[in-house]
């Protein structure tokens, strides 16, 4: 217990994080900070032969469209090159609604969009294709994978951009990128899964048959994990406006129960069907994340 | 209509509006928090905000229908009847149909002007007619409907009755039905229409216009037929402003039987003699007067002295041309109605017997004597009077007060004792109510009455009665006693010159006229009426009539004449400030009317009861639904 709290120490707080002022600033400052306290090189080796055309699609780097294709068809086609990244590393951000809430410095909106932002970072720095996807119940933005000097830096902006969505449904998009992936790599899921686990298990289990390994980082608010009020309280739906009065006294054992049950099946399940799962409350350090990370980019060739 | 016995007791309904203050000052008691877990709340033992919401203000509708209800119950609701009073706009008119208003043209203007007061009423205001003369007909009951009204004055017509106003504005009052109001009054602003001293009474929310159709600038009436021996005598008056000739028409017995020239100066009475009236049994007699009053140029007269009302006058010697001559000679004299009264006389003693004609046979007796006067006679008296009779006791120095102290019977008795004085002391009379009968025809000459000396008077008092006169000592000069169907009039004093100078005076032939008037009033042995006063089964139009009578074990057909009321001849006319002069404004006595009608109408009701019940169970309602609240 005494060494967690040291480690603790060593991590940044969220609440100094969130006072710093971009986005791009807030990541740099996580991960410089996180691998200075590795002492190992980010860096991993790359080749640029020359793979395959594939047909344009929005958000791929201009430079890449091959002209002479162009005119020879008229249809735009980039060139994709051979382990051009170590990795294909995919950025799944749940902007629904029900993200909106926090009670501390971040709302779980902001801390996913910090961590993803650390994430791409940090795989920036290795080299690995990083793309994005939002979504709440459908994609609202998306970022092929690239490993591009600028790449980082378009990524950084359209995280910037995003806003709080609508509905949840986690498992339509998933599925939609599954489909749509073509090369193994890696999906990191950001969301607080407060929608069907079923669907939730399914989608992801989805990736795992393509061959994708996938890391849920469960983002949850403290309030959401303890419940903490104590008087009569109008709950309000984020996402559907539906209005529940309750006194706590008499809901938190309910509500605790639901939502450590709702978890610890994430865990299960998600466990045993390989997927990395990591449950973090907006006041975790966000190093914790990246750690996780690391670990299952290890596992990676 | 829902109506309140105590309406500032519904200022407390705005208690009420405590709860929904305090509703929506805390509308919103718990915090509100987004929240992103909610759906893992559902199946939790939660209250959903909109059924707590419906439940809260089910709580507020009952606590405020609590509060409300109680001040209901204060407020003491009741329906009011269609009797009660109302607010709804609403007009009578009250047309003028006495003879008076046959005169040419006048009561055509008269339909016009109440025509013009039907359509002038204001959209959705309510509407009727009254019709008056002697007494008031409603011709067109209270409604929306002004067709109705239209058609009533298209139908009325001038009868032959007298204006009298006084029941004309009491009936439009009563048409009202309660409601604020005006009454029109169509009329030709007769004099004569308002009795001396009279007076109408109104609410105070009812508005008197009076719509004038304007004066009849001449007029002759015959005003009085009366035998004299075998002369026929009669009295023809001009009420116009300059003089007038006609000729005057006698008929007796339905024959013609002469013609005479009549000059009557302006406001004056003229008098002309016929000749040949003794064997005749009725005259009638007409005049020509195109201009004026067709109703008044014709009067009937029954010449047969058994046709006239009978007035026995009781004296120590039974002969009144010695014991009464003041008396005797005041009914030789005819009243202001044409009437002639037949006197007889008798002595105490005979009353009750054989030897003169039944008491009952009179309109009237007058008690001047006890001399003689035994059991019997006072029963026969007593009987009399409880019978109908009218009896006017003169107590003079021929009376004897304890004997005549059960003439009215055991139940009335009559206390009466000579006042003793040394020396005699003058005293004058003081009518205490102008307003009674026997005082109402001398009007504004009513204090003429003071010239009277009185030297010696009786002290006079009984159960059942009560002193319209007083001398100015404090003695009462003049009792009005009632017992049964009959009344009597007891003066303190005596009617021949002895006690008093009352037959001395100008007053006391019209006093004895109108007392014999006052006490004969309720019997058939008058044999001439006014239209006013015709008995049921006779038609009220002028002319001669049969009707029958009981007297006793017999029954007895008699003739009878029926005459206009000559005063309505009288052009004499008021202002309209005058006429509304004579209405007294009841506010108090309007309001504490309809207080005491809405308070039995709330007594019979009792609709607080209920409230107060309904307001109980609101709160037994909201007790459970707080409980479940809670």
């Amino acid at each position: 217990m005494a060494s967690a709290r040291a480690r603790a120490r060593q991590f940044l707080d969220p609440a100094v994080i969130a006072r710093l002022g971009t986005l791009e600033l807030k990541a740099r400052t996580i991960v410089e900070g996180f691998l200075s306290g590795l002492h190992r090189s980010p860096f991993k080796g790359f080749s640029v032969e020359f793979a395959e055309y594939r047909q344009y699609i929005h958000g791929d780097d201009l430079a890449t469209i091959d002209w002479k294709v162009y005119a020879r068809s008229d249809r735009y086609y980039v060139k994709k090159f051979e382990e051009e990244t170590n990795l294909d590393c995919h950025l799944l951000i749940d902007v629904s609604g029900s993200m909106a809430y926090g009670s501390r410095d971040f709302t779980k909106f902001e801390y996913s969009l910090v961590l993803a932002a650390s994430i791409a970072f940090l795989m920036n720095r290795q080299r690995d294709a990083v793309g994005l996807m939002a979504f709440d119940e459908r994609i609202v933005e998306m970022l092929p994978a690239s490993a591009r000097p600028g790449h980082l830096r378009a990524l950084l902006l359209t995280l910037d951009r995003l806003r709080i969505g609508r509905a949840t449904d986690v498992s339509k998009p998933l599925h939609q990128l599954a489909d749509s992936l073509s090369k193994r790599g890696l999906v990191v899921l950001i969301s607080d899964l407060l929608d069907d686990p079923d669907g939730v298990i399914r989608g992801l289990k989805h990736f795992q048959y393509r061959g994708t390994d996938v890391i849920v980082f469960h983002v949850l608010d403290p309030d959401e994990l303890e419940f903490p009020f104590d008087r009569a309280t109008r709950f309000e739906d984020l996402e559907t406006s539906e209005e529940i009065t309750a006194v706590p006294g008499l809901v938190r054992e309910h509500y605790l129960n639901e939502i450590g049950r709702l978890v610890e099946r994430y865990r299960r399940e998600l466990g045993a069907a390989g997927i990395d799962y990591q449950l973090l409350k907006t006041t975790d350090p966000l190093e914790i994340a990246l750690m996780s990370y690391l670990s299952t980019r290890e596992r990676k060739p | 209509m829902p109506s309140f016995l105590s309406p500032l007791f519904l200022i407390g309904a705005l208690a009420a509006a405590v709860p929904i203050v305090l509703h929506l000052l805390r509308r919103e008691p718990e915090p509100r928090v987004r929240f992103a877990a909610v759906r893992l709340l559902r199946g939790a033992p939660v209250e959903y905000t909109d059924r707590r919401r419906l439940r809260e203000l089910l709580l507020l509708a009952l606590r405020v229908t609590a509060l409300i209800l109680l001040a209901l119950a204060f407020a003491r609701p009741f329906l009011a009847s269609a009797t009660a009073v109302r607010s709804a706009g609403a007009t009578v008119v009250a047309l003028d149909t006495s003879y008076s208003m046959s005169a040419p043209g006048v009561f055509a203007r008269a339909r016009e002007l109440a025509k013009n007061a039907v359509n002038q009423v204001a959209s959705g205001d309510l509407v009727g007619v009254v019709t008056f003369a002697d007494a008031p007909a409603v011709a067109s009951a209270l409604g929306a409907d002004r067709a109705l009204s239209l058609s009533a004055i298209d139908a009325a017509a001038p009868g032959f009755g007298a204006t009298r106003y006084r029941g004309a504005l009491s009936a439009a009052v009563q048409a009202l039905g309660g409601r604020r109001g005006t009454v029109v009054v169509v009329t030709d602003l007769q004099e004569s229409g308002w009795d001396a001293g009279d007076r109408a009474s109104v609410p105070d929310g009812v508005r008197i216009q009076v719509s004038d159709v304007g004066a009849v600038r001449s007029n002759l009436a015959v005003t009085g037929v009366r035998a004299a021996g075998d002369r026929v005598i009669v009295s023809v008056r001009n009420s116009g402003e300059v003089a007038r000739e006609t000729r005057a028409q006698l008929a007796l017995d339905g024959r013609r039987a002469g013609e005479v020239p009549v000059s009557v100066g302006p406001h004056a009475t003229s008098e002309v003699e016929f000749a040949g009236g003794a064997a005749a049994s009725t005259a009638t007699v007409t005049i020509d007067d195109r201009d004026g009053i067709p109703a008044d140029d014709v009067r009937y007269a029954l010449l047969d002295s058994a046709s006239r009302p009978g007035v026995l006058i009781v004296t120590s010697s039974g002969d009144p041309g010695r014991d009464a001559f003041y008396l005797q000679q005041a009914l030789a004299t005819g009243s202001a109605g044409g009437r002639f009264y037949r006197a007889a006389g008798a002595t105490a003693a005979q009353l009750g017997t054989q030897d003169t004609e039944p008491i009952a046979a009179n309109a009237a007796v007058v008690l001047l004597s006890t001399r003689g006067l035994e059991r019997r006679g006072r029963e026969a008296l007593a009987t009399y009077v409880r019978g109908g009779g009218g009896l006017l006791m003169a107590i003079g120095p021929d009376v004897d007060g304890e004997v005549v102290a059960d003439v009215l019977g055991p139940d009335a008795p009559l206390r009466i004792a000579a006042v003793a004085d040394a020396t005699p002391m003058e005293r004058s009379l003081v009518p205490i109510d102008v307003r009674h009968p026997l005082f109402q025809s001398f009007g504004e000459r009513a204090p003429t009455l003071a010239l009277i000396t009185f030297r010696r008077v009786a002290r006079v008092d009984g159960a059942g009665c009560r002193a319209i006169a007083r001398l100015t000592t404090g003695e009462a000069a003049i009792l009005d006693c009632e017992t049964g169907e009959g009344r009597a009039i007891v003066l303190a004093s005596d009617l021949d010159n002895r006690w008093n100078d009352f037959p001395l005076r100008t007053t006391f032939v019209p006093f004895v006229h109108e007392t014999l008037r006052y006490l004969s009033g309720t019997r058939l042995h008058d044999g001439e009426f006014q239209v006013a006063d015709v008995p049921d089964s006779v038609p009220p139009r002028p002319g001669f009539a049969t009707i029958t009578e009981n007297r006793g074990r017999s029954v007895e057909k008699r003739r009878i004449v029926v005459n206009v009321d000559p005063r309505e001849s009288d052009l004499s006319r008021m202002s309209e400030q005058e006429f509304q002069g004579a209405v007294t404004r009841l506010k108090e006595i309007g309001a504490s009317e309809a207080r005491v009608e809405a308070r039995q109408q709330e007594d019979r009701q009792h609709l607080w009861m209920y409230a107060l019940g309904l307001m109980l169970a609101a709160l037994a309602v909201e007790s459970l639904v707080a409980s479940r609240t809670a």
